[in-house]
Order: C-alpha cells, then structure tokens, then sequence
C-alpha cells in the first residue's frame, strides 16, 4: 500500500488549470521529487497535499485513509517553505516547540524533543537565538528541525534551497538527503533545478502545464525520456533533438563523440561541422551542426580524457552509439520505438 | 570635469544644496504654516486674557492657565478625555483586529464588505455623526424600538439623556468611526506578514486562537501600536462626535477638553482660556507619542 | 427659491444648524452659501401677495463707493433670503457700492466673526449674529451716531433691542440691533383643551398641573429643556426671571445666589418628575421643534419657525399649535427674545464703515419688509417702522388657521426681555450662555447629582470667576 496517493488530482484557480488529473503513489520512506519549469503547477500540488489548498477534483490518501476534506493540521504532514517561514518573534526553541504545543504536547516532553530535532542538524547552540540573527544556512536547519519535530508521516519541502548560494546549497543538499536517510521518512520535494532532482530523487515526477509528463527513477527520466519535453529539460547541457525526416531523433552531448573514441558495438556515424569549441577544464563542449541540418544546434560534450585534437570551423566523424539514440514521435513528441537510421 | 566644478556648481538648479531645499520648502512651509503657527499662536494665547472680541495681546502669566485649572467643568472634561479616548481605543484595537483578519480573508463579496467597514471614515464626520443622532434620539431611536419589540424594554433608553448611557453611546459612536482606519491600518501589517508564515502555522497546527494570541497580535504589536496612537489622537483632538451628539451634556458627563477649548474660547469668547484648555491636550499628546513610538521601536528589533 | 425638505417638517437649513453644522458645512463646502445674483438692474423679488410692503429707498448722507462685504446666517425662514440678498444688491446699485453677501450656518458666525476680527483683516465689513456679540466690542466700530440717526428718523428704539446692543458701564454701541424675534409658548391645543385649558397655560403653576396631568393620562411629555443649548438656556432665563431670580442685577452685579432661584430649580424638578423624561438632557437645539412637530410634545417655547415649518410642509399638527405669550410666575412673567440680530462692523482701516452703516439704516427704513418677507418671524425694533405689523398678526397673511393664531405676539415686547435682564447683555453674560451653566445647573438638580443649593452655589462661582474676568477687562461694571 502507497504511504501516499493522489488520485486524478486537479485544480483549477478561476479559468486557469494549474493542476490538471495528477496521480502519484508514493512509497514508504520514498524520497519523491516533483520538478519542471516555474508556473507548471508543481507547488500547487505540493500545497494540496500539505492542505493548504482544496483540490478542485480527484483525492489525497495519506496511510490509505482519505483526506482530502482534511484541515492541514488533522493529516500527519509536515512542510519547508521556500523563506522558511520562521516566527521572526520568536526564538529558536520556541520556533521549533511550536507544532508540539499547537499539538498540546507539554513540558518535559516538549523540551527534550525540541533537542532531540535542534540535535538532529547540529543546531542546539542556537536555541536562544531569534531568526534574524541567524544565517541563510542555519535559518533552513531550523525550519527543518521544526518540521520534524512532530515526527510527520509525510515531509513536504517546498524549494528548500533556493535561498541558499551555490556552495552552501551543495553542502545543504548533501546534509539534507544524510538525515531523510536516516530517518527514513517519506518526502515530497519540489525543485526547478534538475541538478537537485537527479541528486536526491529516488523518483522524479517531471511536470509541466499542470501534469505529469514522466514519473521514474532519475536513471529512466535521463535516459529514457517519455518525451522531447523531459528529454531538454533534463541534462545539461540538454538533449540534442534533430528532425529526422518521419521523426525526432534526439541523442545526448556526451554520447556523441568523435570517430575512433570508442570502438565496437553497433555505431551510427555523422558529420558534425564544428563551429566552436569550449574548453571547461573537465570536458569541451563542441557547437556546432550536422551537415543537412544546418538550422539545429547540436552539442558534444567530451570529457577530458578524450584528448582526440579537434579544430574549429572544420567538419569531423562522429557517431552515437545506435543504442543511445531515442526517437520521439514528430507531432506529440511522445517516445516511439527504436527506427532504423539512415546517416 | 574636474573636482573644481563638482566643488562649485555652474548653475544654481546643479547645487545639491539649493535643490534639496527647494524640494524640501512646501513641507516644511506647510508644517511652519498650518502646523507650527497656530500651535504658537495657541500657547501665547494661553498667557493672555485674549477673547474673540479682542485681537490685543496682554500676557496676564499663569493667570489663565490657573482659571482655567480652577473650573470644575475643566476637570470634569479632564478625566472624560483620558476615559473617553481610552475605553475607545480599547474596543478600537479589538475591533480592527476582527475586521482585518475577516478582510483578509477570501470571501465572496469582499469588495463590497471592505466597502461597507470603510464606510463610517470615508463618510464626512459630521454627517455621519448626524445619522447616529437620529439612532440615539429619544423618541424615534431605531435601537428602542428593536429593544421595545424584542420586549427588553418597555421604556425608552433615552441614550443621549442619561450621563452613563451618553458616555457609552459617544463611545460607541467615536469607536465606530476610529475602527475602519485601525482596521485598514492592522490590515496592512497583516498582508505584510509573509503568506509562508500563515501556511506555516496552518500545517504546524495552530487553531484559530493559537494563530491570533501567539502569531497574528505579537506580529501586529508595532502596528496595533500605531493604529493605538492615531486612534488616540483622533479621540483626543478631534471633536466632532461629541460636539454633534451631545455638546459635552448631559452635564459635562461627555465634555471632554476638544469641545470644553471650543465652548470656551469660541462660543463663550475667552479665546485665551479655550487655547489654555486646549494646550493641557498637549503633553498628554506628545508623552502618548513617545510611549507608543518607543514600544513600536522596541517590537521592531526582533 | 423653494427650500427642500427634510424629514419631520425641517427646512434644510434648520436640519443643518440644529445638526451642529459647523463642521458639517466645512464638510459640505460652498453649499451652505446660498447667496443669490441678479442680473443688473433688476429689483428684489417679491411674493405678489396683497398687502406685501414696498421697498422704500432714501438718499445716503454720507458719500460712499466701494465694496461693501456682508456676512451674515442663512435665516430660519428661508424666504427671508432669497428676498434679502437681491434687496441688498438693489441698494448697492442705486447707490454705488457693490455689495457682496455671504450666508453661512448661523451655528459657525462666532467662529468666522472671531477668526476674521482675529486675523486683523476682516474680509467682511459687516456682520450680522443672531445672539449678542458684547464680548466684541473692543474691535468693532461704536455704533451710537447710527443709532441716533436711526431714532432720528425711526423714532425710539426698543428698550429690549438697546439692552443687547448698548454698553452702558462704556457707554458704547458695540451693535446695531434692528430687529429681534420673539419666543413664545408653542403649545398643542387639543392636548390642552383635555385638561380645560383650551387657551394653553398662563402661569408656571398652570404648565406643571396641565403638563403633568397631559403626560400621565395623554402620554405626551412637556419640552422645556435642561441641555447644552441655546433653547434650554432661553427657557430657563424666562423660569428664573418669572421666578423673581436673575443671574445678575441691573448694575452687573451677580445675584444668582437666592432662594428665588433655588425656588426655580424646585419647581423645575417638580416639572421634571411629573411631566418630563430624560430626553430633556439630551436635547439639541433642533429637539423641541421636533418633537413638536412629531406630535410628542405638548408645549416648548420657541419662535414660531417650527410653527411656519409645519404649515409649509403640510403636517396636521400645524393647526393644532398655538401660541401663548410669557408664563407667568409668582413674580411676574417675562422670556428672554429668541433671536436678537446684532450687526458689527470690525473697526478696521480696510473696512467700509460709511457703507455699512448706510445700508443698516437702509435695512431699518425697510424692517417691514424685513417682517413681511420672514413670515413675520421678525420683529422691529422700530415698531414704527411696521405700522401693519399688528394687523398682519390679526389676520396672519401666510394662511394661519385661524388666522387670528398670531394675536399673542401683538404685544410681545410687554413680555420679552434681553438676555441679562434686568442688566444689559454684557460679555459675561454672553459666556455664561456660551457655557450653559443655567441648563448645567437645572440639570444637575434634577438628575439628583447635587442639591438645589449646591447646584446654585456650584453655578454661582462659575459665573463669578467669567464676571471678574471680564470686569478685570473693563467691559463690564
């Protein structure tokens, strides 16, 4: 039995469909991510399973129980807001003791699992302090400790990051994915950034316009996307996507490589014009076309130990292996079956 | 350009100097002119036996600040003043804390709630005021006869007549014309306090009340505090309320120092004794700013 | 003009002072302004109705030119106005001075006299108050060759009229006072007739026994007022004189201090208990004439405005009300006027004294139209000048029903008297008004706060301290 359902889930501000007919089952302990664009109504959706908007239509079970007519505070929920949402009048104790006295848990119950959380990511020092004077990092370490405090079924986590620099996001991701091991606590994670998803995901729900348009495990969502939607928005650099005649063949950066790199199995070769060459250190990135397909930008990444010499403004051999091309349909650009090319 | 231009400016509109007093002179005009004068004005005429009828300036001292401190009426008015202004702001803050929590709430038909709790300000004092004379009236009132059909009373309240009914009656009346502002002001402050918060205390939990007592009224202290000054203020200077309802009677039981400076020095003529009444306004006025501005400061430094 | 009307029988105008209009005609702007302008040439309106007064025009003695700049109230009887200001204007072309003429709420006058006369430089050169404006007159140019002027042409003045524009301590008219308004008992008369007095009440012992014995058996209270205003004050004046009290004697000298007043205040509990209820506290300016109209009173003493108001808008009641002169007491049987028209003119170099006071004496040569154009709400203080007066007021052109309603006024000057009495009107008497300490000093009695004698000790250091203050002034003796 799912821990967590959302059954033909939707919802509808005014004319505007923001969620429209999601299901998910979550599994227990399941870390689940729900990425896309801004605006493609994966916030909406984390927001009606926290409660705190009514679906239009469809249902959310919680432990198989039905709570979708359920005020937040009745389902067994806990939520990190994007700004954290601190009580700026309060200290950090009091912060983090919160939901227990909202929940009647009183004194010595109170104070040691408001240490035992403070405990959990390291923050104990600071429980005098108010959130004003804290950092952009201990600051979300509160608001984490305040969620769990409760000890939720279910943990909801709205961009928790996003207000962190780029160092500390990295360290804060790390951390966070170490404790939801540890406690093992199923988690719903919304993020735009792909990155984040692929790192932490055990399952990435890739939404867009209000829908989900491919649930799987990072590894299925990278390299076998559902569509040309979840094929671009996900990688970085994204998925080479040509037209092919009678369909879109698509083909990953670092998949596409110069002839004599890697040999054997079965290789489908191409032209590719390179007009210019970027050097990062670890990888180059190569821009450039391929010959008949002048008006597309295709993209190889090669890593640094591919030392083949490569010049710009001149036309190389390169070939993807025929088992990493994808092939998506030309109208929808939904997956189709592996076709036969012609190179 | 070379530092010897910056220094010194060609042009008179390219002096920084120049600009920002020009930019600067209709406030402080307008403060000098409406603000600063009259209250000058106000405190000579507290030390001169000045009357309307008599534009001559003679400073008699203490003399007319001490009869004025001897009249048992002033007294009177003294003490309903501080009442007056603070059972007001009292239900005041409690008022406007409703009303913005229920305005910032998502209903049908908001707009035109907003509009109607909006009412008693934006509608001209006296007007309004005058409408409530008619709700109050001794023998028409509205209100005794709902009370007389609800078989409550058999008599009538004569709201107006009895000293304590017409001191609860001006203070319902200045609480129903405060509250609109307090509220829009509470208001303000509520949509100031991030959405994420108010999710944050829903998913933690918090009932209602826990939301307001622990959340919403420490959040809003600073700004409740300021709704508090204005209101206080508006009781304490401004008075029109009481002069259209009840003209400070019956006996002086709703006189309060704004109509007794008015009844004094205007109607009576001893301009000199209504700006002394009216200068006893001050200190009150100016310890009740520093008070209420100092708690608002210390809210701040969360 | 045809005035709106506002609920239970009021005149806009009533409705707005009686509503406390100060503020509200600062709210309301220029609306109160009801000034009226005329094409060039073209005379004062008048009502075709037989008997009307012609306007009567005499050369001015002095050379004027110029603006002349009047500020006066917007009149009770709105009719007065719209043929008031036209007059007005019709004079300044024959003789060559523009006139310009602003009606405000006679509730902010004070205020506006004060501030202009304040501000050194009075944008009106005349001004006109319906109360006595003594306390004004070390600003404002002395009246008495006017007044002789006037008694020249117009024979003797009112002695009531004198009271409340002559100083006497300074010897000084400090105002013109051309014209005042009676105030007589208004009573219901079929509510009178019920307890056999058809003709209404004569004497004070009268109104409490009818008075009383209508409010138990009828259900409909007497309106003598113990509130902060103007009517309440009159009323009470008149209770203490009849009663042989005064608040001071005729040299100025504060005699409140009696048992004749202690007996007012008795007799006026007694009133209170018997045939009034707590309304009389709460009552504005505008009150009794209401209630009157609304059929819930039985008797007030008022001008006989609301009277007019009620036949213009048609109400039953109207014919039911008539009029009694002065009640009488165990000493005699006096009210104070209801409206004393005082006009000022600042004395300032910017003003155009020679104009105002041409013109006042035009006013005066014109006081029956003046009479005739307010519905006979004003009276003369030149009775000469109205030779029809009384015979309008036995045959009440303005559709009385009787017609003879009006005869009670014919001798009204037998039983009014000014504000002060049996002194003159000085300025300690105007702020003794101005705070109402008579109604405060009734009302405390009655309500039981004090007793008679502590209300009246209470009153009587009051009104010493505003009486030494404006002796300490010289003004008063």
């Amino acid at each position: 039995m799912a821990l967590l359902e959302v059954r033909g889930l939707r919802k509808e501000f005014g004319d505007v469909v923001a969620v429209d007919g999601v299901d998910i089952k979550s599994e227990e302990g399941e870390f689940l991510v729900l990425l896309g664009p801004s605006g493609c109504g994966k916030t909406t959706l984390l927001r009606m399973i926290a409660g705190l908007e009514h679906p239009t239509e469809g249902q959310i079970l919680l432990g198989g129980e039905d709570v979708t007519d359920l005020p937040p505070r009745a389902r067994q929920i806990a939520m990190v807001f994007q700004s954290y949402a601190l009580y700026p009048h309060m200290t950090v104790a009091r912060n983090i003791a919160f939901p227990l006295k909202a929940q009647g848990v009183d004194g010595p119950e109170r104070d040691e699992k408001v240490k035992w959380a403070a405990g959990l990511f390291g923050i104990e020092h600071l429980l005098h302090r108010r959130p004003r004077q804290l950092s952009g990092g201990e600051r979300q370490r509160v608001a984490l400790a305040r969620a769990i405090v409760r000890e939720p079924s279910v943990f909801l986590l709205d961009e928790p990051l996003s207000n962190l620099d780029a160092k500390l996001r990295a360290a804060a991701r790390d951390d966070l994915m170490g404790f939801q091991r540890r406690i093992g606590i199923t988690s719903v994670y919304v993020t735009h950034d792909q990155v984040e998803a692929m790192g932490m995901g055990d399952r990435i729900a890739v939404m867009r316009d209000g829908k989900i348009r491919q649930m799987g495990t990072p590894e299925e969502v990278y390299h076998h996307p559902a569509d040309t939607f979840v094929a671009q928005f996900i990688g970085s650099p994204p998925m080479n996507l040509l037209d092919w005649g009678d369909y879109i063949l698509g083909f990953r950066p670092e998949h596409f490589l110069p002839e004599g790199v890697q040999d054997g199995g079965d290789r489908v070769p191409f032209d590719f014009f390179v007009n210019r060459i970027e050097y990062l250190g670890s990888e180059r990135y190569l821009y450039g076309f391929i010959p008949g397909h002048e008006e597309t930008k295709v993209i190889a990444m090669l890593p640094a130990t591919v030392t083949v010499p490569l010049e710009e403004q001149r036309q190389h051999r390169f070939s993807v292996a025929s088992d990493q091309l994808r092939f998506f349909d030309k109208d929808g650009g939904q997956k189709i079956p592996p076709q036969t090319i012609q190179a | 350009m070379t530092t010897q231009t910056a220094k010194k400016p060609r042009y008179l509109a390219d002096s920084p100097r120049f600009l920002a007093g020009l930019f600067m002179s209709p406030t402080i005009i307008y403060i000098v002119a409406l603000v600063g004068f009259p209250f000058a004005l106000a405190i000579i005429y507290a030390f001169t036996d000045i009357t309307t009828g008599d534009p001559s300036l003679e400073f008699v001292g203490l003399d007319t600040i001490k009869a004025v401190w001897n009249d048992t009426v002033f007294r009177r008015a003294l003490g309903n003043t501080f009442w007056f202004a603070v059972i007001s702001n009292l239900f005041v803050v409690i008022l406007a804390t409703g009303l913005a929590e229920l305005l910032t709430r998502d209903f049908k038909g908001k707009w035109f709630v907003r509009f109607l709790v909006l009412l008693p300000w934006v509608a001209p004092v006296s007007l309004a005021t005058l409408t409530w004379l008619w709700t109050l009236d001794s023998v028409f009132s509205p209100i005794d006869w709902l009370l007389r059909q609800v078989g409550l009373i058999d008599q009538n309240m004569y709201w107006l007549g009895r000293p304590s009914l017409a001191f609860i009656s001006v203070v319902a009346v200045q609480v129903w014309r405060i509250a609109p502002l307090a509220a829009v002001i509470v208001m303000a402050g509520m949509m100031a306090i991030p959405k994420d918060v108010h999710d944050a205390v829903e998913v933690d939990g918090a009932g209602p009340w826990r939301r307001l007592f622990e959340i919403n009224i420490p959040l809003l202290a600073p700004i409740i505090a300021v709704a508090v000054l204005f209101g206080v203020i508006l009781s304490m200077a401004d008075m029109s309320v009481i002069y259209v309802l009840t003209r400070g009677g019956p006996t002086h039981r709703t006189q309060v120092l704004s109509t007794w400076a008015y009844f004094k020095g205007i109607e009576g003529g001893a301009l000199g004794q209504g700006a002394a009444v009216a200068l006893f306004l001050f200190p009150v006025l100016v310890g009740l700013t520093a008070v209420i501005l100092r708690l608002a400061r210390r809210r701040e430094v969360l | 003009m045809v005035p709106r009307r506002y609920p239970r029988g009021f005149t806009r105008r009533e409705f707005l002072y009686f509503g406390g209009a100060a503020l509200l005609a600062a709210a309301c702007g220029p609306a109160a302004d009801v000034t009226t302008t005329l094409a060039g040439g073209q005379g004062p309106s008048t009502t075709g109705m037989p008997g009307e007064p012609q306007i009567s025009f005499r050369e001015p003695t002095q050379s004027i030119s110029g603006e002349l700049n009047i500020l006066l109230w917007s009149h009770f009887v709105p009719a007065h106005d719209s043929w008031f200001d036209p007059f007005a204007k019709a004079w300044g072309e024959q003789v060559g001075v523009t006139v310009n003429i602003d009606h405000i709420n006679t509730a902010e006058v004070p205020a506006a006299i004060a501030a202009e006369i304040q501000s050194g430089q009075p944008q009106h050169d005349l001004f006109q108050h319906i109360a006595v404006l003594s306390q004004h007159e070390p600003s404002v140019v002395d009246m008495t060759d006017l007044v002789m002027e006037a008694e020249s042409r117009y024979g003797t003045m009112l002695d009531l009229t004198r009271r409340s524009s002559y100083n006497p301590h300074t010897e000084k008219y400090y105002a013109y006072a051309p014209a005042w308004v009676p105030d007589p008992g208004d009573y219901r008369k079929s509510l009178w007739e019920a307890v056999g007095l058809p003709d209404g009440p004569s004497t004070y012992d009268e109104l409490l026994e009818g008075g009383s014995q209508i409010f138990s058996d009828q259900g409909v209270q007497l309106g003598i007022g113990m509130s902060q205003e103007i009517d309440s004050n009159m009323a009470l004046r008149g209770l203490m004189w009849s009663f042989g009290a005064s608040i001071q004697d005729a040299d100025g000298q504060v005699v409140i201090n009696s048992d004749e007043t202690i007996g007012a205040i008795e007799y006026m509990m007694d009133l209170y208990s018997n045939a009034m209820t707590d309304e009389v506290f709460a009552w504005n300016a505008a009150s009794n004439n209401q209630g009157l109209n609304a059929g819930t009173l039985s008797y007030i003493l008022n001008s006989i405005s609301a009277y007019r108001t009620a036949q213009d808008d048609g109400l039953d009641v109207a014919d039911d009300i008539y009029f009694t002169p002065a009640l009488a007491g165990p000493e005699t049987a006096i009210v104070a006027s209801h409206v004393m028209y005082n006009w000022i003119i600042p004395d300032f170099e910017s003003v155009n004294v020679a104009a105002a006071q041409e013109f006042l004496l035009h006013y005066t040569e014109n006081l029956a139209p003046v009479a005739w154009h307010s519905k006979l709400y004003d009276f003369p203080a030149f009775p000469d000048r109205v030779p029809e007066l009384n015979n309008w007021l036995d045959n009440d052109p303005f559709g009385s029903n009787p017609p003879t309603k009006l005869q009670v006024l014919k001798n009204s000057t037998d039983w009014a008297t000014n504000i002060g009495h049996p002194g003159p009107a000085n300025p300690a008497v105007g702020q003794v008004f101005g705070e109402s300490i008579i109604p405060v000093m009734f009302a405390e009695a009655a309500q039981g706060n004090m007793t008679p004698a502590e209300a009246v000790a209470d009153a009587e250091s009051k009104i010493n301290a505003i009486f030494n203050d404006w002796r300490g002034r010289g003004l008063i003796g």
